[in-house]
């Protein structure tokens, strides 16, 4: 190392990159700490005031429905990012690792499924859950994310890349089902693949915003992304409350960015494993 | 139980643990396509003053709804902003995370750990979120950087892609990062045992040994362009430069919320599709072909 | 296998609990939707609306009313309100009762999404003024809703700025202009006004006052004008303004103009009777410095006001309690205690002219400077001229806002997006098949 100097140039480039990508951020903490009257009268980057207040404000706002909504999110996130990197686990080793009449057709259709645009599902979705009486229900966000195309892309590589052929025969040779293969060889051997798979997960279903804006009606069901959107467009005659929407912004930032920092190991998981070995 | 049947029931193994995808598919997207190709065939009709009961009902029209979605010069208009957008976000946002996963990657720089995590950050942010957080750092008022009208009709569409580059670069970057990771150490030794410098080592190693990921990335931020929605409709408010119909997707938001034409909305939604498939196609071939080379 | 099976009940198990969370949220839902033919026992009825505090209110009665129990479900306001009811009708999963704003309730009836409560309803029509009552029955002899707010216009302006740059208030919209001229030429970063491309409600309600009439029934037809003389003066008044420079052209309630209002580079604002909410929150420095007036006229003398915004209590078509619903829909709009909750806890206008009258003290906001506010709001309100809103405004509001950003944008005349506004509203009739007449 010692004997490499440190380059101004891109470690320069590096680091501005990185006050770009912080800008809106820090502008969210500043913005957070001005009262009302503040936001549009203090300066841009001076802390104002009312921090606190406006935490306070937020959580007497509804009888602290804010708290509702982020705990909502996390039962979206979680458990939908748990059933799906669940089905695409099983649903990706089988595609890695068994040659089957019809293998390719299944993957490109489920991979196909990425071109569809949500906004297009979410009408059609909407009705089919309304008939069956579904619609705002948890069940009606929750369902629909389970199926995620490029989870399932990325197990069938992590399979390929981490489960060892010679593995499975040695335990087809002592006998065992491909259900005990499943459950006692590959998963165990996939599982950082699959926690990355739920992260990723979690993130997608935690930022989504279409799906459950069209399925719920009831701001008690609500997650983060819609309540704050609906204190956003709260309508024309009402009162705007930006210094909310600001703080509300803030804190449903935090428990990523705290997902982020406690599970590093696991985002730098090797994202298309097989790639380079093929 | 397990132990009992052995290895027996091996070919219908593969089927049993794709059972569940295939049904969450078959529930959560063919029947809805199924009722989009459904309600692209029809229309509602009205007769008289369209009021009381029975006055309006749903008709066949068959290929009319698509016919008129293919000759709406509106979509057409959509899809080309979105095109001069897309190209923009997509040199721009992945010539970044590839220059950024570069400079991780290389001995050089300090303050690595800190800059991976700060540019990552983004992805945490949600689109309605950071585009409403855009949007108020466009406004003249509050924007720290004076002098530019970012809302302005010149300029909104690069604005709209900061707002994508922004949110996007960080998830790419780690992808072609990891990726880099992935390559043994000993690919580069040769290089610089025969004294060539990082950068030859990065145009001439690193990023040939990329490829696959960046194809992988392109494809996914192409599909992703082509569905621009969040960034226009968040932003559309704060200016009078955005129209209801900016991008195709837009539009069929529109005919389904806004203005209450459900069958417009389906058939528009079906030429998006199309559009995609074929724009995609192409890259996914391509994708297959190199990034799965597993042994059965 | 036996491990899969313990990760399908594990899976399982995540899906119970968010299916318990989901049953437990509205815990008087279930059980009584039973009551289909007679409403015998316990009634319970889903109201969707957007209104503050509104399970606040609803609590008072469910507390006096054991029989007709209401759930309030908190929705986003506006349009989006609006599409999802139409799109939850459309699947037959439609609330008992909904917010319906004035311009989309055509809409609600042109769907049969809610249903004509004419007969229970008789009782109540003194209650409003004839201008209201139009909006919920199109000018015919059913009736879809009962009143809830509503929006008379008139002149907000800031009395301390006024004086200083030595305007008085306009009567006429000539006066307003010439107001415009000095106040700009005085300082070019003050305004005394903008125009809104964002906002056809309020342009709706300025076309109103000038005498506008964008649909009527004629017969079994439905007649479109949105191109008629008073509303193309109107939009040319604003054209005119705007390609001179002297208003601005920033839309409402962006963080930009509210910042405008907030430090007194904006004078004045056109707008309806809940303006004090929004100068309240948004421009918290103007406080005890604003003032109402009656809107500038058209013609010296006359005296004549628009509505923006407002909306009734629909019952759903599809509700099977419709009895139960309309009587609570009655309570919550005319009965005294029901209307004095609307106002103290949802920080309506109410509709009801009884409502109206009952109010005294003024808005916090206005209290220095407009004591008879509410005095004031009853007089210009008795001035709003009625209005019909036709069965599609969606497409109509959504074509203003792109023919007027367009008009901003390419700095062509303002007369010219109204008459985009009136083909693109009958295209969209004409493909839908309604009867027009002409």
């Amino acid at each position: 190392m010692s004997r490499r100097p440190v380059g101004a140039l891109p470690t320069g480039l590096l680091v501005l990159g990185a006050i770009y990508c912080l800008l809106p951020v820090s502008w969210v903490l500043i913005s957070a700490s001005k009262a009302p009257g503040e936001l549009f009268t203090l300066g841009t980057l001076t802390p104002g005031t009312g921090l606190l207040e406006n935490v306070r404000e937020l959580n007497a706002y509804r009888h602290g429905v804010f708290w509702r909504w982020m705990l909502n999110s996390v039962v979206y996130a979680g458990g939908g990012a748990l059933l799906s990197t669940l089905v695409s686990a099983v649903s990706g080793f089988a595609l890695a690792k068994y040659a089957f009449p019809g293998r390719n057709l299944i993957f490109n259709v489920l991979i196909g499924g990425i071109l569809v645009p949500s906004v297009v599902l979410a009408v059609p979705q909407y009705l089919l859950f309304s008939k069956l009486g579904m619609a705002d229900t948890y069940w009606a966000v929750l369902l629909p994310q389970i199926l995620h195309p490029y989870s399932i892309y990325l197990a069938r590589v992590y399979a390929s890349a981490a489960v060892p052929d010679s593995l499975l025969e040695a335990g087809r040779i002592d006998g065992a089902s491909e259900g005990r293969l499943l459950a006692r060889v590959a998963m165990p051997l996939m599982v950082p693949g699959m926690v990355t798979i739920f992260l990723f997960q979690f993130v997608a279903i935690w930022n989504n915003f279409l799906l459950p804006f069209i399925m719920l009606g009831d701001d008690g069901k609500f997650p983060l992304t819609v309540g704050l959107y609906t204190l956003l467009a709260a309508g024309a005659n009402q009162p705007s409350l930006y210094n909310l929407i600001i703080t509300g912004a803030l804190l449903s930032i935090i428990p990523l960015i705290a997902l982020f920092l406690t599970m590093q190991r696991y985002w730098r998981t090797d994202l298309s494993g097989g790639a380079l070995k093929g | 139980m397990a132990r009992t049947r052995g290895g027996a029931p091996r070919s219908s193994a593969p089927y049993l643990f794709l059972t569940p995808a295939i049904v969450l598919f078959l529930l959560f997207l063919a029947v809805p396509i199924g009722y989009t190709v459904h309600l692209a065939l029809r229309r509602t009709r009205v007769s008289g003053l369209g009021l009381g009961k029975g006055s309006r009902r749903e008709v066949f029209v068959g290929l009319d709804n698509l016919r008129a979605a293919v000759a709406d010069g509106e979509l057409w208009a959509g899809w080309l902003r979105v095109l001069g957008y897309g190209a923009l976000v997509l040199v721009v946002m992945l010539g970044l995370a590839l220059l950024f996963a570069l400079l991780l990657d290389s001995a050089y720089v300090r303050l690595a750990r800190f800059s991976r995590i700060a540019i990552f950050l983004p992805y945490a942010v949600p689109g309605v979120v950071a585009s409403l957080l855009w949007g108020f750092l466009y406004l003249p008022s509050l924007t720290p950087i004076g002098g530019i009208d970012f809302l302005s009709a010149s300029a909104v569409t690069y604005s709209m892609a900061n707002v994508a580059v922004w949110g996007g670069t960080g998830f790419n970057m780690l992808v072609l990062y990891t990726n880099l990771r992935a390559i043994p150490r000993s690919y580069y030794e040769a290089a610089r045992m025969d004294g060539a410098s990082e950068l030859a080592i990065a145009l001439r190693v690193k990023i040939p040994m990329l490829v696959p990921a960046i194809i992988l990335t392109t494809v996914f931020s192409i599909i992703a362009t082509i569905q621009v929605f969040t960034e226009p409709t968040t932003l559309r408010p704060f200016s009078n430069t955005i129209s209801s119909t900016w991008s195709p997707l837009m539009k069929v938001y529109r005919d389904a919320f806004v203005t209450g034409d459900l069958y417009s909305a389906a058939a528009t939604s079906l030429v998006i599709a199309a559009v995609s498939l074929v724009l995609s196609f192409g890259f996914l071939r391509v994708v297959r072909g190199r990034a799965f080379g597993e042994s059965r | 296998m036996r491990t899969q099976r313990l990760a399908i009940a594990a899976a399982l198990a995540t899906l119970f609990a968010a299916g318990c969370g989901g049953t437990a949220e509205t815990p008087e839902a279930a059980p009584a939707t039973a009551a289909s033919s007679a409403p015998a026992g316990p009634v319970s009825l889903i109201y969707w609306t957007w209104a503050p505090n509104m399970d606040k209110i609803v609590a008072v009665w469910n507390q006096a009313n054991p029989d007709i129990q209401v759930t309030v479900s908190k929705q986003a306001g506006g349009d989006d309100a609006a599409a999802k009811f139409l799109t939850a009708a459309k699947a037959g999963n439609a609330p008992d009762l909904v917010q319906a704003e004035y311009q989309h309730l055509p809409s609600f009836i042109a769907a049969d999404a809610v249903a004509d409560i004419a007969a229970e309803t008789a009782a109540v029509k003194p209650e409003f003024s004839a201008g209201l009552w139009g909006l919920v029955t199109l000018g015919t002899d059913a009736v879809y809703a009962i009143p809830q707010d509503s929006g008379p216009m008139m002149l907000y302006y800031r009395k301390d700025l006024f004086e200083k740059y030595g305007i008085a208030v306009p009567k006429t919209w000539a006066e307003y202009a010439e107001a415009a001229r000095i106040v700009h030429k005085a300082d070019p970063k003050v305004y005394l006004g903008s125009f809104s491309s964002k906002d056809p409600g309020w342009f709706a309600g300025l076309a109103q006052q000038a005498g506008a009439q964008w649909w009527s029934i004629s017969g079994e037809a439905w007649k479109v004008g949105i191109n008629d003389t008073a509303t193309t003066k109107v939009a040319d008044f604003w054209g005119g303004l705007v390609q001179e420079g002297v208003i601005d052209d920033q839309p409402y309630f962006t963080p930009e103009w509210n910042k405008a209002l907030n430090n007194g580079t904006q004078l004045s604002w056109p707008s309806a009777v809940w303006g004090p909410g929004v100068l309240e929150s948004n421009a918290p420095k103007g406080k005890g410095k604003w003032a109402i007036a009656p809107l500038p006229q058209w013609n010296a003398g006359e005296n004549f006001s628009g509505f923006w915004g407002g909306s009734s209590t629909a019952v759903s078509a599809t509700s099977k309690n419709r009895a139960a619903a309309v009587k609570f829909a009655t309570w919550l709009n005319t009965d005294p205690q029901g209307i004095d909750l609307l106002v103290k806890e949802a920080f309506v206008y109410p509709a009801s002219g009884k409502g109206q009258a009952a109010l005294g003290t003024p808005p916090a906001y206005f209290a220095e400077s407009q004591p008879d506010f509410w005095q004031q709001a009853a007089t210009i309100g008795a001035s709003a001229r009625g209005f019909t809103f036709g069965p599609n405004v969606g497409v109509t509001y959504n074509a203003y806002k792109d023919a007027f950003d367009k008009a901003l944008q390419d700095k062509s005349p303002f007369s010219a997006s109204v008459g985009t506004m009136q083909d693109t509203t009958v295209a969209d009739m004409r493909k839908s098949g309604f009867t027009l007449a002409q």
